[in-house]
């Protein structure tokens, strides 16, 4: 029984600790509030001030990676742009005014409600920035667009995108943008729409040149829109047949459609 | 391990986007025509006729192109001094950049020796250094003109192939026409250009509405009979007049389908109708069933399947579509003076000339109109220049040959689909009633 110790019963001196733990803390705040008051203030420069001298580390901007297609969608679902949907702002719904009782003694007589009719331009789609002519943005589709349009080499050529059919057979693709420009018939478009998002299909060029597989990769937000570029592409029997020193039995295009009445 | 698969990722992906080449642009604002340059051949012997011939190459493979509608040819005042005639003379910079500023290059080299004449072409997108050739043709014949003629429009029907998307060129079809130069009205043929214009038919009497088969073997028209006016058919495979049923009445404005059966307007029942019969003349089978005359039916030249045609059921000429079995009837126009419908080759239009103000103190004139079958509207191609009429369509659906009285005389002329770049083919006598071969 004599090896059972109580251990409650052992007392340890904690005095001489506890008066070192407060002479330290004691001395620690009084080191901070002294160098508060006297070092920096006697520097007089306070954070952010500019004039320290050292360097930062910065990034280059350009080797920040840009979005692909700074285009606001209002979709809120899962769209190939990545996280780039607008929230709504919220409608503050106004009290309806009170309309007055007309007197009968009144002359002036009551202006009747204006009346609504079909076609009255509907609540459009919030206006966004114009991605009409994307020139000198960044994102692959403004580059696309300035190459073809700056026509300074005719071909279009994306590094790592799979093939260089467009570099190689820069001619090919332009049939195809010329072939896709006469048979698209802009009349087709809604005559209300003046402007839209652009539309993206994606088909597939068959060897001996006919489009197959014809489908909507993002649509436009207008129907009819979409419709048309469907329609332009199903109205083209052919393209002519692909190269024939080009080895594959076809090609995948990805082809946008601006709409614009401006 | 992590390390060796990070080194091959690179060879993996290209491996993998080489199995599907993706091609990516887009349409917005309009595309310009492609600017082709055209060298002119160089001889590639010292023979004697190489001069002559040439010249008749040159000028026709110009001619051909600019006829195509689908270029912008570079004015030869722009080119460089040195032409290439062969593949290793070209030089990039000097045609891909101002003044000429060309994407694409046309040249090649001629030469005769001992009666043959041998051609080579080539085509080069200049812009495009690292592999320019898009075509390279050869082509062999007899050193005669005429040959060389048909390797020019060959070569050229080849170029605008390639950069037309698919769509043949039209440099060897045909033009059938009714010509009065003779004193009566007979069947004349030419090329598309007006050139090599011959006589098909000798029967000194009235023959009008020439229309070619699908094919290119036959071809159908009427002409006054002893039995009245009567549907007759020429054969090119053998040179002459060959039988086709009399009907009785009065049998006009045949026209071909594209599998071979012929509609036309016949009154042997009384009033003028629209009938169909084979390409033979048997199973006649009638589509309308109305008093106003109907005329001048003209197939959907993509399917088949519908026919378009003239009717007065209503007092003054109009055009009215219906199926090929006489079912879904619509009228087309509106108002006016509507006649000569032809439909596209493409099936997407319909061109016709129409006089739409028609009437004692409104001043009409006939022009030609094209209208987008399916949603009917309408676009005007002639203005203010005479009487036009009989508009046809050629097998790219580029261009139009028609009937106008803009000269004075009614004469053969063509013009591109969105009526610019008018031209004059006939100018001998009077020539009306052109029609395109199919190809």
């Amino acid at each position: 029984m004599a090896a059972i110790t109580d251990i409650y019963s052992e007392h340890g001196q904690l005095r001489r600790p506890l008066a070192w733990s407060l002479g330290l803390h004691v001395g620690f705040t009084a080191f901070v509030v002294l160098y508060a008051v006297f070092i920096n203030g006697v520097r007089g420069t306070g954070w952010g001030s500019g004039g320290g001298g050292d360097a930062m580390g910065a990034t280059l901007v350009s080797s920040v990676p840009l979005p692909a297609n700074p285009t606001e969608t209002q979709n809120v679902l899962a769209t190939e742009s990545k996280g780039l949907s607008k929230s709504q702002p919220t409608v503050q719904e106004k009290e309806p005014e009170a309309i007055p009782i007309p007197d009968k003694n009144a002359k002036t007589r009551m202006k009747p409600a204006p009346v609504k009719s079909a076609t009255q331009r509907k609540p459009q789609p919030e206006p966004e920035e114009s991605n009409q002519i994307p020139y000198g943005e960044g994102g692959p589709v403004s580059k696309l667009y300035s190459m073809s349009a700056g026509g300074a080499t005719g071909a279009f050529e994306f590094p790592g995108s799979g093939g260089d059919f467009g570099t190689r057979y820069a001619w090919y693709v332009r049939v195809i943008q010329q072939k896709v420009q006469d048979n698209w018939m802009k009349y087709e478009v809604d005559p209300r729409i003046t402007e839209a998002r652009r539309v993206y299909l994606v088909f597939d060029v068959m060897r001996d040149g006919h489009p197959a597989n014809v489908q909507v990769e993002q649509s436009s937000g207008v129907p009819s829109l979409d419709q048309s570029a469907v329609r332009a592409l199903q109205r083209i029997d052919t393209f002519g047949p692909l190269p024939s020193d080009y080895s594959g039995n076809k090609i995948s295009v990805e082809w946008w459609f601006d709409y614009s009445k401006k | 391990m992590k390390r060796l698969l990070y080194w091959f990722l690179p060879f993996i992906l290209s491996a993998a986007g080489a199995a599907q080449d993706w091609v990516r642009g887009g349409t917005g604002l309009g595309v310009e025509r492609v600017r082709l340059a055209t060298s002119d051949f160089k001889p590639s012997t010292a023979d004697a006729n190489n001069a002559a011939l040439l010249k008749t190459f040159n000028d026709v493979l110009w001619n051909d192109l600019d006829n195509a509608g689908i270029f912008d040819l570079v004015s030869k005042s722009f080119y460089p001094l040195q032409e290439p005639g062969q593949p290793s003379e070209v030089n990039f910079s000097a045609w891909n950049s101002p003044p000429p500023n060309a994407s694409m290059l046309a040249f090649g080299n001629l030469g005769a020796a001992a009666g043959k004449v041998t051609v080579q072409g080539w085509l080069y997108d200049v812009k495009n250094e690292k592999s320019p050739q898009v075509l390279g043709k050869q082509y062999t014949d007899n050193a005669t003109s005429d040959a060389v003629r048909v390797i020019a429009h060959r070569f050229a029907d080849e170029i605008i192939f390639r950069l037309g998307g698919g769509i043949a060129g039209i440099a060897e079809t045909k033009i059938y026409f009714v010509s009065k130069r003779t004193g009566s009205k007979e069947i004349w043929m030419m090329d598309y250009d007006g050139a090599n214009q011959q006589q098909v038919t000798h029967l000194g009497t009235i023959s009008l509405s020439p229309r070619i088969s699908p094919d290119g073997s036959r071809l159908a028209f009427s002409s006054i009979t002893k039995s009245g006016w009567e549907i007759m058919m020429y054969s090119f495979d053998l040179n002459r007049m060959v039988s086709f049923p009399r009907f009785g009445g009065m049998n006009l404005s045949p026209s071909w389908s594209p599998e071979g059966k012929v509609a036309f307007s016949s009154s042997r029942n009384g009033y003028p109708n629209i009938f169909v019969v084979d390409a033979s003349g048997g199973n006649s089978r009638r589509l309308t069933n109305d008093q106003g005359p109907d005329i001048a039916p003209t197939w959907n030249r993509k399917t088949g399947g519908q026919i378009a045609f003239v009717s007065g059921r209503t007092g003054l000429p109009q055009i009215y579509t219906m199926e090929a079995d006489g079912t879904n009837l619509q009228r087309v126009t509106d108002q006016g003076y509507a006649v000569s419908p032809n439909w596209s080759p493409n099936g997407q239009f319909l061109t016709f000339s129409w006089m739409r103000k028609y009437g004692p103190g409104e001043p009409g004139s006939n022009d030609l109109y094209l209208m987008d079958v399916a949603s009917k509207q309408w676009v005007q191609l002639t203005h203010d220049a005479g009487r036009n009429d009989f508009p046809c369509w050629s097998p790219d659906g580029r261009h139009i040959v028609f009937q106008s009285h803009r000269s004075g005389t009614d004469e053969i002329w063509t013009m591109l689909a969105d009526g610019s770049n008018v031209k004059q083919l006939t100018f001998k006598g009077e020539n009306t009633q052109p029609n395109w071969s199919w190809k």
